[in-house]
């Protein structure tokens, strides 16, 4: 029918064009591996600040988003409300973390902290902490593609398909060109997205309920609860207020520290551009409020799709909506997952190799061999995330709290690292060690948690015990090679 | 700590404050008023996330360099 050959038609404009962004600056990267994962350092701030935006805002946001607003309510929030500060602490780490990747070369947050303390085990740690979120993350970004295809031709590309498909190109594309690859696509991307989301968020809800305040006036009259935090949890009982506020609390720990994010610091030209990319994130926040205001004009829709996560292209299957406008949400959900992907798919690979094998294995890699092995390496994260994207059979969204528990571990160990004098090998080795293992074992036995927190805040606790009390009980005398690094990492360039 | 620091660090713990328990259940959590068509439970995140914004401005803009 010629309806879906139009969607389907510019769906495949959209990722032919992405391609052709994401390839052309592969010509301009140096050869090297600090060409291909940070970019030369020469990202100015237009490109830093889609590329951490849109690295942010991906399936999680554009599908998991209105899922969340229309099951859950108001428990979405949260992640408006973490985004208020989850950068912040970015401000302050990020210069930092340049100063020293300049002077010593590092391109990676393990490398980073690694180095100080000379041992070469905590950078394997930190690898295998990294890969092992990464992977469920990056499947998330390859399902919620697959949900989007599967939904536009009404079933007719399957899941497995879908993502196969979407995944194949951004593969390419970060094959050829790197991280400047990926910069230049979310640029596009991200204003895409923006754009788009807008149009949908305030569209949706005039056509269908004649306004914004009209569609709230309808959900407080039916579902009060619905518009009242903490919301409710996917069963429809009421969700906790603890809970609620420790996931507010572990997703601003863990967001400047998530890998792929803080490599960015190694990626900016200079200071300033990462502060003032900070100081606008927020602007970018501002753009969850139509994909919230989509996921509440489902909750008097009618009929309801197979999944919460469905729900925004359940509605647009289900109206009188143009072609044209399916084509380009598909595109637009399309990208939010992409540029999400690629990042992670790079910084996966990247970590990998460096941290986990140069660093704590001690591979001798030259640069172009290291390229050369980042690229196997990029195969087979691909691969493996593909497998768990298709036999995963959950929902979006809590699948990446999960992976914030681990991830938020690294945060204490990053600004003891970058500002604490005191702070020893063992003691980052203990706290990564410690904090990593209650987490994981409070996430699988959750009856083991005094309060029905997050299973990370239990984790970040103990971390910071023992990254104090370890690092006190082994702190010898301050080497000079700590001094002099400190000394690098406090003083503006 | 100079003051502007100490002045950051206190609002960054009023708005984590406000953004979850107990600000956000005292104080921000009803229906009406309806705010640009939006219940006063979702204007009172978006206003943080507006005042965060506006507080990096000044606070960027007020260091040195």
């Amino acid at each position: 029918m010629p309806a879906s050959w139009i969607v389907i038609g510019i769906s495949v404009a959209y990722l032919a064009a992405s391609l052709v962004v994401g390839m052309w600056p592969g010509r301009k990267a140096s050869g090297t591996a600090a060409g291909f994962v940070a970019g030369d350092r020469s990202l100015g701030l237009i490109v830093m600040y889609f590329i951490t935006g849109a690295t942010i805002f991906s399936s999680f946001a554009f599908l998991g988003g209105p899922g969340w607003a229309y099951k859950k309510g108001a428990a979405a929030f949260y992640i408006l409300g973490y985004g208020a500060l989850g950068l912040v602490p970015f401000y302050f780490l990020g210069p930092r973390a340049a100063r020293l990747g300049r002077q010593y070369g590092f391109i990676s947050q393990a490398e980073m902290i690694a180095h100080r303390y000379g041992r070469r085990s905590i950078a394997g740690v930190m690898a295998v902490i990294s890969v092992a979120a990464f992977i469920p993350y990056l499947a998330l970004q390859i399902k919620g593609a697959g949900y989007v295809l599967f939904a536009v031709t009404r079933g007719e590309v399957p899941v497995w398909l879908g993502g196969a498909l979407v995944y194949g190109v951004v593969m390419v594309y970060v094959l050829r060109s790197g991280v400047l690859g990926v910069g230049w696509t979310n640029t596009f991307q991200g204003v895409f997205m923006m754009a788009l989301a807008w149009g949908l968020g305030l569209y949706l809800p005039y056509k269908l309920y004649g306004g914004v305040q009209p569609m709230f006036e309808q959900i407080a009259a039916s579902q009060p609860e619905h518009l009242l935090a903490p919301g409710l949890t996917a069963a429809g009982d009421p969700w906790g207020w603890g809970p609620y506020s420790s996931a507010v609390l572990v997703s601003i720990i863990g967001f400047s520290v998530w890998p792929h994010l803080f490599m960015k610091a190694f990626t900016a030209r200079d200071e300033s551009t990462l502060r003032k990319t900070v100081v606008l994130y927020p602007t970018f926040q501002i753009f969850l409020v139509p994909l919230f205001l989509i996921g509440f004009a489902g909750v008097n829709f009618g009929s309801a799709p197979e999944s919460a996560d469905q729900i925004l292209p359940h509605m647009l299957m289900n109206m009188q909506i143009p072609a044209v406008l399916v084509g380009l949400f598909c595109a637009g959900a399309l990208a939010a997952s992409m540029s999400s992907g690629d990042a992670m798919v790079h910084a996966a690979a990247s970590i990998a190799v460096r941290d986990g094998g140069v660093r704590a294995l001690g591979w001798k890699l030259d640069d172009a061999t290291q390229r050369t092995w980042i690229r196997y390496a990029v195969v087979v994260v691909m691969i493996a995330s593909y497998l768990l994207a298709v036999m995963y059979r959950g929902d979006l969204v809590s699948l990446l709290l999960w992976a914030y528990g681990p991830v938020g571990q690294f945060f204490p160990v990053v600004v003891a690292t970058l500002y604490w004098k005191r702070a020893t090998g063992a003691g980052v080795l203990a706290g990564l060690l410690g904090g990593g293992a209650v987490t994981v074992a409070l996430t699988l036995y959750p009856a083991g948690m005094p309060w029905p927190l997050h299973a990370g805040i239990y984790g970040v606790i103990v971390n910071l015990v023992l990254l104090v009390s370890v690092s006190w009980l082994t702190a010898g005398s301050l080497t000079t090679q700590d001094s002099g690094y400190l000394d690098v990492a406090g003083t503006p360039s | 700590m100079t003051l502007r620091n100490a002045l950051f660090g206190l609002y960054a713990l009023c708005c984590l404050g406000a953004m979850t328990w107990p600000g956000y259940a005292l104080f921000g959590n009803s229906i009406e008023p309806f705010v640009l068509g939006l219940p006063f439970s979702f204007v009172w995140v978006i206003g943080w996330v507006l005042a965060t914004f506006a507080v990096m401005v000044i606070y960027h803009n007020t260091g040195d360099r």
